[in-house]
């Protein structure tokens, strides 16, 4: 599609200018935060540039309250995402391989908690919590909290990375002889794994990151985000942002990795990338 | 959507429900474990788990042991210190569901402040002090024996003491200030702090207005005070509605002045000397915050003894040489005269008769009249 | 052996296998909802919970012992059996235990679990004490909307159309600073934003801070602590929820039907307009639905980064939540938000009469 009118030319550097300029713009503050891992501040609060740094890289550590609530938060991750994936991915499988009444009503409501807004989500639950004597505010209802919006997630993503699944490959497999349960763990299972560990490794993310939700419901146990906010009226130390600079490299090195698997794998099972 | 010619097999059905049968089962086991090593540490005996505010005590620093490690090496006790204790409001809100239904908390000293105190006292949520493991309680000023808020001393030892005044950074001010309506100043406009914390905040207003709040009891006498508030923060004179985090706007210079705590400022001017602490001249609220050992707790003897151990004139010294506010304890003075001389002699930590006479303790209010400050109170702060 | 059995047991009463299926799927929800929602409660929660595990059993039973015809039409139901319960436990329970503690008040001041007493005064209150919160939430939401689209739709059509096979590394690109924590995300803004920081000084220099004071998006020479501060975060935290759905329907747009169009009209500009821009509507209304609702409800963005008269309706549900103890009138007020957002979605799909959100 080439405009070779002047004004067209214009128009085309200009719209590739602004979006340069958007990219820019998303990566403005990521760029403070990495900057920052490496400032001294003078006070409490990292939010003025004093001087470089590489004491808070090589004792990252040093806070322990945050490191503790950061490996609560990856507790927290875990176990909820483990339960999100199980669940979620059963209706997605349920959703895409079954064509079966009620499930238009069952799309609606799973799409309802993603369309709710998370402080109500938040507060809701903790009404829910709070009426009981069964679990008390702490890790469980920070896991149950998370677990709750991420199967809805994880749903509808595998849903969507598994809409293309040739099914008849299922029958191709029993026509040759594979028992039914055979035919899912040793074709549909591998077949659809990626898009299973793509949705929960986006789910880790969420649960990682949640603050709204689990600041209703967390009581006095205290994850990343809540050590932060709470902290963050007293101090703001670089800890957080090397803490987050390292949960951001490692995201986007599992990401790369998974995409350049992804690629070599296609290769090989003979589609083009 | 395709759907296969034959079903699952029914060893596969079996198997499927097996495996979510046994998820429902066993997940309320997990959960239940996993909450049950959620942070603190307030376990067995012979253990200790404080929560307290931020920039309280004085913490090891290299060679100089802090008090809690002081503590912890002459009783033998496992202390955890934390400081979680951010805003007396967010604490009881956090406290209540566990408290109010007959529930324990896992710390076992918390430091409310003394309205705060008052109240969890009202509401039998507070374990009685065991004052005869606390010796050092003798060396208790006076002049907060036996207050509103705990009228038989049996349930609150106070921690420290300060005042709320007018903290300013002279280069961003240009001026020295004096006054209570020097917040007012239109030339710093967008510039002024003020605190979350309703008593400190509606009293200074109140001294200004020439009303003493120690003698309140109605929210009418209050009126005024709040109609100032709700002028200035829809004038947008208020930047922020702060707790301890005025602290480095100040510094910065981002607040030219902001109602803050008399410790607190003190801190930071050693840092930065464009930072000052005034008592107004119509006066300032004087608060402490205290020891309280919740309902449920399981060491008690061992928050004793920390209680007694922080009011030996030697320990308390060194806590207040830190934090710089008053202390409760006797003969600290002398003690902190030989860590820092110039300390000792601080109005502000050891405020004499005249002085004295211009801080005014907040009003004990009765619940109803409390509701209506707060709430009045809550919606002029925006929340 | 036992099919005929059950298929003549079927054939009796008459119900297919799939309404047996979708019955004890809504059943086992509505019990768990009943729990949950406390509709019951003690002894006879527990006989519920017993009739769930027997409904159950009994599609187990169904599954198992029936044609291969039954574990078809059965199996969906039985994989969506444990999601099920847990939404209906965990999110619709709470829904009602929310409406329910929105008509309540508490008998004492300090009361941990408010009655149930039909107080409609509480709907009163979250409207007459906090109305202006609801205004700046939706007002601050819609324009951060709109920037958003401003700003996203750009980005995706040059990914879409030019991206060519860089297309997928410009998404990552896109979505690789929402891995860092929402939280430090706003806070690095403070840092951005700050009096003494890099943009003021540069508007300093430039003298433009003039001309932004009268603009109402700076205040007494501070750019932070202000609603456009607000308004910015807003926008840059909920910007890829634009950006991607934006991007999903205009890549499914063949290059072929704008070169058409070019060709009728002659202009980049009208093929545009004519062609491009209805066909991704879609996306801008999934893409609108994913920023303004969440963005409604938000209240890290206007504690960092605003003042006192800026507050949203999230701030107001927090502080009477978390701090003021009140929880009556919080949930009627987020009882109130999400009845809102729920009518201005329905009028929203109305209008554009798309329905597909997955």
């Amino acid at each position: 599609m080439s405009v070779t009118t002047k004004r067209g030319r214009v128009g085309r550097i200009a719209l590739n200018v602004f979006a340069g300029f958007g990219f820019v713009y998303l990566f403005l503050p990521i760029a403070f935060i990495v900057a920052f891992s490496f400032n001294q501040p003078k006070g409490k609060f990292n939010i003025v540039w004093q001087k470089f740094t590489l004491e808070n890289w090589t004792d990252p550590f040093s806070d322990t309250a945050l490191t503790d609530a950061f490996v609560t938060s990856l507790q927290i991750a875990a176990v909820s995402t483990l339960i999100a994936t199980f669940l979620g991915s059963m209706i997605a499988i349920a959703l895409s391989r079954y064509r079966f009444r009620g499930s238009a009503a069952y799309n609606f409501l799973l799409v309802l908690p993603l369309t709710t807004p998370e402080i109500v989500l938040g507060s809701s639950l903790a009404t829910l919590f709070l009426g009981q004597s069964v679990v008390d505010f702490g890790f469980a209802t920070i896991v149950i909290a998370h677990a709750m919006f991420q199967v809805s997630f994880v749903a509808l993503t595998v849903r969507a990375r598994i809409r293309g699944f040739d099914w008849t490959l299922e029958q191709a497999a029993q026509d040759l002889g594979a028992s039914p349960m055979r035919t899912f763990w040793k074709v549909t299972f591998p077949l659809i794994l990626p898009g299973i560990l793509a949705a929960s490794l986006l789910a880790f993310a969420l649960s990682l990151d949640d603050f709204i939700i689990t600041f209703f419901n967390a009581g006095s146990t205290l994850t990343f985000p809540l050590r932060i906010f709470g902290a963050s009226r007293v101090e703001l130390p670089p800890q957080i942002n090397v803490l987050a600079t390292v949960i951001l490299v490692v995201t986007v090195g599992i990401m790369a990795v998974g995409s350049v698997l992804g690629q070599r794998r296609r290769r090989r099972l003979g589609q083009t990338a | 959507m395709n759907t296969p010619k034959r079903g699952f097999s029914r060893r596969e059905l079996l198997i499927r429900s097996g495996v979510v049968g046994a998820a429902g089962l066993s997940l309320p086991a997990i959960l239940a474990a996993c909450g049950g090593d959620d942070g603190g540490s307030g376990g067995g005996a012979g253990e200790l788990l404080i929560e307290n505010w931020p920039e309280y005590i004085d913490l090891t620093e290299g060679d100089v042991l802090g008090t809690i490690d002081r503590f912890i090496a002459a009783s033998g006790v496992k202390t955890t210190y934390s400081e979680a204790y951010n805003d007396n409001l967010e604490y009881f809100a956090k406290i209540q569901p566990l408290l109010g239904t007959g529930k324990a908390i896992e710390p076992d000293i918390i430091m409310p402040t003394q309205w705060m105190a008052g109240r969890l006292r009202k509401l039998g949520w507070l374990e009685k002090l065991p004052t005869d493991k606390v010796p050092n309680a003798k060396n208790l000023e006076d002049a907060f024996k036996n207050p509103p808020s705990d009228p038989t001393g049996e349930y609150s030892l106070p921690w420290q003491s300060g005042i709320a005044g007018i903290a300013y950074n002279i280069d961003a001010t240009g001026r020295e200030l004096k006054s209570i309506a020097d917040l007012f100043d239109p030339a710093f406009k967008g510039k002024i702090g003020m605190l979350t914390e309703m008593r400190d905040t509606v009293g200074l207003l109140l001294l200004g207005l020439g009303i003493n709040p120690s003698n309140i009891t109605s929210f009418d006498e209050a009126a005024g005070a709040f109609e100032q508030l709700e002028k200035a923060k829809s004038d947008g004179q208020i930047r922020a509605f702060t707790g301890n985090d005025y602290i480095d706007d100040l510094g910065l210079g981002n607040f030219a002045a902001c109602i803050g705590w008399s410790g607190d400022v003190l801190q930071l001017g050693t840092d930065n000397p464009s930072v000052r602490f005034v008592v107004p001249e119509e006066g300032a609220t004087l608060w402490w915050d205290t020891m309280v050992v919740p309902k449920g707790a399981k060491n008690v003897e061992a928050a004793a003894k920390f209680m007694d151990f922080v009011f030996d004139p030697v320990q308390a010294a060194q806590i207040t040489a830190y934090v710089q506010y008053i202390s409760p304890v006797k003969g600290v003075r002398e003690e902190v005269a030989k860590i820092d001389a110039a300390l000792a002699d601080n109005p502000l930590l050891f405020p004499d008769d005249e002085t004295k006479k211009r801080f005014f303790p907040f009003a004990d209010l009765s619940d109803e009249v409390e509701a209506q400050f707060e709430e009045a109170f809550s919606g002029i702060i925006g929340a | 052996m036992t099919a005929p059995v059950v298929s003549r047991v079927r054939s009796l009463t008459g119900v297919s296998s799939e309404r047996v299926g979708l019955l004890s799927l809504v059943l086992v929800g509505v019990a768990l909802l009943s729990v949950g929602a406390r509709w019951v409660s003690g002894p006879i929660a527990l006989l519920v919970l017993v009739l769930a595990a027997l409904v159950v059993v009994g599609w187990i039973t169904l599954a198992v012992l029936g044609s291969p015809e039954t574990k078809r039409a059965l199996a969906p139901y039985g994989l969506l059996k444990p999601g099920s319960m847990w939404l209906a436990l965990f999110y619709l329970a709470p829904l009602w235990t929310l409406l329910k503690s929105s008509l309540s008040a508490k008998k004492t001041r300090f009361d941990v679990f408010p009655t149930f007493s039909w107080e409609f005064s509480n709907y009163g209150k979250a409207f007459s004490d906090f109305g202006p919160q609801f205004g700046r939430a939706f007002l601050y939401a819609g324009i951060a909307t709109l920037l958003t689209i401003l700003i996203g739709y750009p980005i995706a059509y040059v990914i879409a159309f030019r991206g060519g096979k860089y297309r997928n590394i410009l998404l990552g690109l896109v979505v690789i600073p929402f891995f860092t924590s929402y939280l430090i995300r706003t806070i690095a803004w403070t840092s951005i934003l700050a009096d003494s920081g890099p943009v003021v000084n540069i508007l300093d220099s430039l003298s433009l801070t003039g001309v932004l004071e009268s603009l109402n998006v700076m205040d007494n020479g501070k750019l932070i602590n202000t609603p456009a501060a607000v308004i910015g975060g807003l926008t840059y935290n909920f910007l890829p929820f634009m950006i991607l759905p934006i991007y999903v329907s205009l890549e499914k747009i063949d290059i072929r039907l704008v070169d058409a169009a070019q060709d009728l009209y002659s202009s980049a500009a009208r093929a545009f307009r004519k062609v491009v821009v209805p066909l991704s509507i879609p996306g801008v209304f999934a893409g609108t639905l994913l920023t303004f609702i969440p963005a409604a409800g938000d209240f890290v963005n206007a504690q960092f980064l605003g003042n006192p008269n800026t507050t949203m309706i999230g701030n107001s549900i927090q502080d009477q939540f978390l701090r003021q103890n009140n929880y009556p009138v919080a949930s009627a007020m987020s009882f109130v938000l999400m009845a809102i957002i729920t009518v201005l979605v329905i009028v929203y799909s109305r209008f554009f009469g798309t329905d597909d959100l997955a």
